[in-house]
């Protein structure tokens, strides 16, 4: 996955995020990103400020008189508590309690490098799991795509399974089709089960189609006009392989016809036959 | 005195705040008591708690002035972090959950006590509750479940029986067309 990808997916996170909605892991995640990106961490604030708009969903409601009267009360007792704390702490100390006060200082200083020792900890623990976070998505990533390869490969191996039966089956007939003068190296072979309509066609030696054509094939029932049936593309050898189902019509005594097409596909040839298969 | 305080930007009010300005304190509780009692009222349904919780929420303001940053959100968002955050603490702690579930991811009633007349006269109110009538149902379900009731997209899904993706998408375009909607008609306040 490449960064932009990812700072897209985060952008997408930001607005659950505001909303505190996103579960842990995601939530570590996007923080992790927020670090190192400007543009996410400007949305959020927006993001942020929207929510915050939610509060007004609730309807307003007053609190009792006498609460304005606590929470001031309060405020000024505080403020009162940290100046009685500072100068507490100015007081001299007697000469002789300073030495007997070493060994606690030792122990403080000790306490202290204990903890920064453990806040390192907890940091590299954390780089690391955001490491490892990383590595999952990576792997997952990586997984789904081979997944995709997988699932492909299959369908390419199930229909290449489908034409080797369709090959070999008693129940099909089979049309050589020869190249015309257009296309004098080709050659195909047509196959069709009559009763179910399905059909196979192979084809080698056709000159590969410029990037805005591509093959069509018709089927022309005796004294119609050709049917269009479905296009396809060749590789480099000519070769091809397309399954498709035959018109009603052209199921019992039809000919079968290449041509090269514009890309979409036309409702009657526009261009020489290429292949042909005999009787045509 | 009054007069002065009404004229003051609430960043104003904030530093002024951050100096141990205690008038500073009672405008800013003058001016935000309604809306921030409501809330904290909505995720809790009992005005004790709700009493406790914003004066928790007032004098962690007292302390804390200093480190509000108008480059990371104005005032009012973080005037209602705070009080929101609290009270979702104050509510995963105390076992009333089940209790409010059910109220909670309803929409706001009609009827409004009377000393809530000068904050429904605000602007920002009506335009905010409009814009959540706007929205389609279920979006603006997911939205108050995880702003009143702090659940996590996961806990919704599980809440409401749907999928996650589905939970997800719903919150996400509910938030896209709400801010939408409140960027039109809010403009720049917003």
């Amino acid at each position: 996955m490449d960064l932009m990808d990812d700072h897209q997916q985060y952008q997408e996170s930001l607005a659950l995020h505001a909303l505190d909605a996103l579960d842990a892991a995601e939530a570590r995640a996007l923080e992790a990103h927020l670090v190192s990106c400007a543009e996410c961490r400007t949305s959020l604030v927006e993001w942020r400020d929207a929510t915050g708009l939610l509060a007004h969903a609730s309807t307003p409601a007053a609190p009792s008189h006498e609460l304005r009267g606590r929470i001031l009360a309060a405020a000024r007792a505080e403020t009162r508590a940290p100046q009685t704390a500072a100068s507490a702490k100015v007081v001299p100390m007697p000469i002789a309690s300073r030495r007997s006060n070493l060994w606690p200082n030792l122990l403080k200083i000790a306490a202290a490098i204990a903890i920064v020792g453990l806040l390192i900890g907890m940091i590299v623990f954390w780089r690391h799991d955001v490491g490892l976070q990383r590595d999952i998505a990576r792997l997952t990533h990586e997984r789904n795509r081979t997944a995709d390869q997988l699932a492909r490969e299959r369908d390419a191996r199930a229909k290449e399974h489908d034409a080797v039966a369709m090959l070999n089956s008693r129940d099909t007939k089979k049309m050589e089709l020869a190249g015309t003068p257009t296309a004098q190296n080709a050659r195909g072979t047509f196959v069709f089960d009559p009763k179910t309509g399905r059909g196979l066609l192979l084809t080698e030696g056709l000159p590969t189609a410029p990037a805005d054509k591509a093959y069509e094939v018709w089927f022309i029932p005796k004294g119609h006009t050709p049917m269009p049936g479905k296009m396809f593309t060749v590789d480099a050898s000519g070769q091809a392989m397309v399954s498709g189902e035959i018109p009603l019509e052209a199921r019992a005594n039809a000919v079968i016809a290449i041509t090269l097409e514009p890309k979409k596909g036309s409702a009657a040839p526009t261009s020489a036959i290429y292949l042909a298969s005999p009787g045509s | 005195m009054k007069a002065e305080s009404s004229k003051s930007s609430d960043g104003d009010l904030l530093r002024a705040l951050a100096r141990g300005d205690q008038t500073a304190l009672a405008s800013i509780y003058d001016r935000y008591r309604l809306i921030l009692f409501g809330l904290v009222m909505r995720i809790l349904h009992d005005r004790a708690e709700a009493e406790e919780v914003l004066q928790e929420t007032f004098l962690q303001v007292w302390r804390r002035a200093g480190d509000f940053d108008e480059a990371r959100g104005r005032a009012f968002t973080w005037l209602v972090t705070i009080a929101r955050s609290r009270a979702l603490d104050r509510l995963r702690a105390s076992a009333s959950r089940g209790r409010v579930a059910s109220e909670a991811a309803q929409m706001p009633r009609d009827e409004v006590g009377d000393a809530a007349e000068d904050a429904l006269r605000s602007e920002q109110g009506k335009v905010v509750r409009q814009a959540l009538t706007e929205l389609p149902s279920e979006q603006r379900q997911t939205l108050l479940l995880a702003y009143f009731e702090g659940l996590t997209q996961t806990e919704i899904a599980a809440r409401l029986g749907d999928p996650l993706g589905t939970v997800k998408t719903r919150m996400r375009a509910g938030m896209i067309k709400l801010r939408e909607l409140l960027h039109d008609k809010l403009g720049n306040s917003m």
